[in-house]
């Protein structure tokens, strides 16, 4: 079977700097892919090498199998890729409706009219539940339906490779229990996502695989689990000597449980960012 | 640790409410209501317009020669305003070197009258191919470039296709000009006088008035104001952002050549300095910055107002118009950063003169 994405030994340099090196992942339908790192770690600029913004300097990317390294984002897009930013990009002159409507618009195959646009807008805005703010500005959204939004504008593509880059930012605990709820459900309609996190505990609850990036290179990859209770991953989060500390803390205990999970994941009160 | 705020001790239901979306259906047909104004607004508009086009096709009858000419005027300034607002105010490249496809747009009409003995008409064909190929061209390199980099780079385009043309006296006539032949037996095509000229950019301001109507309200439209907004999502969102932005500046140089075209005829002798004079630039933009760039209806209201204004200051301060129409600029921008059209939409909704609000907003 074709993988829906697939990576190659994936690099861009820019001048000295190797700002990603050699990645390679594969994604299936239904899954999900968790890339997680400190920040500068590559994380973003992996997804810009992927969706066209920057061009590789080594390797491939392949969607479905089709050699797509290096294409234009449009090019990218109308294979059905699609992608939020991890900053907020709506266009602020139009209607909550519009800005998706565009994707329905330019990024499926074939493109649609005006008319066609709006109506799968408004289905992808009922779907996701911000059919009430439909007509208002995307500068007039609380942070939550503003997150949702960037959803609905890549949903809007139809895609089948989906990336979410930091999608939870900036939401408390109850508003990203609906966007981890939103993943799962495109996981179970076979969509291959990718999601961009520093929330450990959407990482946990939504991963199949989980891809850890430090300077610009794959530290390791495993299922969740796994991969957060790896000491590596707890020094490249939190530093050589936190982890020293977490480390003798735990011997005291005698406790040998999954350290970054207990440190930042399952806290029912909340979620816990990585150190900015 | 960088913890964000979680707040354990939150009550469910204080979040839930915030954000009803999450359970709740939304109820009520929120479209009609405001798909039943803009109709009613826009036929007011739409007579608008139809009432003055018919006050205009009547001008010769109702006024004196000397007015027809400057209602040629207005007419052409609008008309290159609102082919300014195609790919300054929709797509938000802000061409300073727009005047390039007026003098190309001239220049193409003159050689080709003057020396290739062609009628007017398919001269003028000639020279919106021109314009826009010209467009395409420049645009290709130049609209790699954002913000005031694009500005530059075109005013640059537009000085250097001067000079280009200024030093091709066996084509062109160089610094003396070129004539076109207007009357006697060398004539290809009559001359049209005052109200010919007056009717021919009439009807080349409703042809940008309905391109732009037509452009708003398209795909394309939707594309360009993305692009504006953010080019890098409208390229994620699956547009051509490149092909889109050269389109753009393609209409927008088509439409400048046509009005660039009969402006030469009417004025009969042409120089370089004048056809591509950087004060048409400043005037283009001006006018549809001070009218509303980004609207289709903002660059008519700036490009008839403000040409009405100079032609009157002109007249009535001989001395000092220029000053004074300088400092109206300067107010109007000021105290109308979004442009007229935007300024009185807003005041309909608000139901109150927002003129102070620039200055709080800003401090100034």
């Amino acid at each position: 079977m074709t993988a829906a994405l697939e990576t190659r030994d994936l690099s861009v340099r820019f001048g000295g700097l190797k700002a990603v090196d050699g990645i390679s992942v594969t994604v299936e339908d239904g899954r999900v892919l968790g890339v997680i790192g400190p920040n500068g770690a590559g994380k973003s600029t992996f997804i810009n090498l992927i969706t066209g913004q920057i061009r590789p300097t080594r390797g491939k990317v392949l969607v479905a199998g089709r050699d797509l390294t290096g294409a234009k984002p449009w090019k990218i897009a109308a294979a059905r890729v699609a992608r939020t930013f991890q900053i907020n990009k709506p266009f602020r002159g139009l209607s909550v409706r519009d800005n998706v409507a565009i994707g329905a618009m330019f990024g499926a195959p074939g493109g649609g009219s005006v008319a066609k646009a709006r109506g799968v807008a408004d289905e992808v805005l009922e779907r996701l539940g911000l059919s009430g703010v439909a007509e208002l500005g995307p500068t007039e959204l609380s942070v939550a339906h503003a997150q949702r939004l960037e959803v609905a504008k890549a949903l809007a593509l139809r895609p089948r490779v989906l990336f979410l880059d930091e999608a939870m930012a900036g939401l408390r605990p109850a508003e990203m229990e609906p966007q981890l709820e939103l993943i799962r459900e495109l996981r179970r309609e076979g969509l291959a996502i990718v999601v961009v996190e520093h929330v450990m505990r959407a990482i946990r609850s939504v991963c199949d695989t989980v891809l850890v990036m430090q300077e610009g290179r794959e530290l390791l990859t495993g299922p969740p689990d796994e991969v957060l209770a790896d000491e590596r991953v707890i020094t490249a989060y939190l530093g050589q000597r936190y982890a020293e500390r977490q480390r003798a803390e735990r011997a005291e205990a005698g406790g040998s449980g999954p350290a970054v999970a207990d440190q930042v994941g399952p806290r029912p009160e909340g979620e816990t960012r990585a150190p900015g | 640790m960088a913890a964000t705020s979680a707040r354990p001790g939150m009550p469910e239901s204080e979040s839930e409410s915030a954000h009803p979306e999450l359970g709740a259906p939304t109820t009520g047909p929120p479209k009609a209501a405001p798909a039943g104004r803009t109709t009613a607004s826009q036929l007011a508009g739409w007579a608008l317009v139809l009432g003055l086009l018919v006050i205009c096709l009547l001008a010769p009858k109702l006024f004196i020669p000397s007015f027809l000419r400057t209602l040629s005027a207005v007419f052409m300034f609008a008309t290159l305003a609102q082919a300014w607002n195609i790919i300054g105010g929709f797509t938000g490249y802000p061409s300073f070197g727009n005047v390039v496809f007026f003098g190309l747009g001239g220049y193409t009409i003159a050689v080709l009258m003057a020396r290739s003995h062609w009628s007017f008409w398919p001269a003028l064909v000639v020279a919106v191919v021109l314009g826009a190929a010209y467009a395409m061209l420049i645009g290709i390199p130049t609209l790699r470039l954002k913000g005031h980099y694009f500005a530059i780079a075109t005013l640059g385009v537009a000085e250097g296709t001067r000079e280009i043309v200024l030093n091709v006296p066996k084509v062109t006539g160089g610094g003396a000009g070129i004539t076109v032949p207007a009357v006697g037996p060398s004539a290809t095509t009559s001359y049209p006088g005052n109200t010919g000229f007056l009717y021919y950019f009439l009807a080349l301001l409703v042809v940008a008035m309905l391109a732009v109507y037509a452009i708003a309200r398209s795909r394309f439209g939707f594309a360009l104001r993305a692009i504006n907004q953010d080019e890098d999502a409208a390229a994620a969102a699956g547009i051509n952002t490149t092909r889109m932005k050269i389109a753009a500046f393609m209409v927008s140089g088509a439409i400048t050549a046509a009005a660039g075209s009969i402006y030469a005829f009417q004025q009969v002798s042409i120089y370089p300095d004048r056809l591509f004079s950087v004060d048409i630039t400043v005037l283009m933009v001006i006018m549809a910055v001070i009218g509303g760039s980004g609207t289709v209806i903002g660059p008519l209201v700036g490009g008839v107002g403000l040409q009405f204004l100079s032609e009157y200051l002109r007249q009535n301060f001989t001395d000092y118009h220029t000053f004074i129409f300088g400092a109206i600029i300067i107010v109007a921008v000021v105290l109308l950063p979004e442009g007229a059209v935007r300024f009185a939409s807003e005041t309909v909704r608000q139901r109150r003169l927002p003129i102070m609000d620039n200055l709080r907003r800003y401090r100034l």
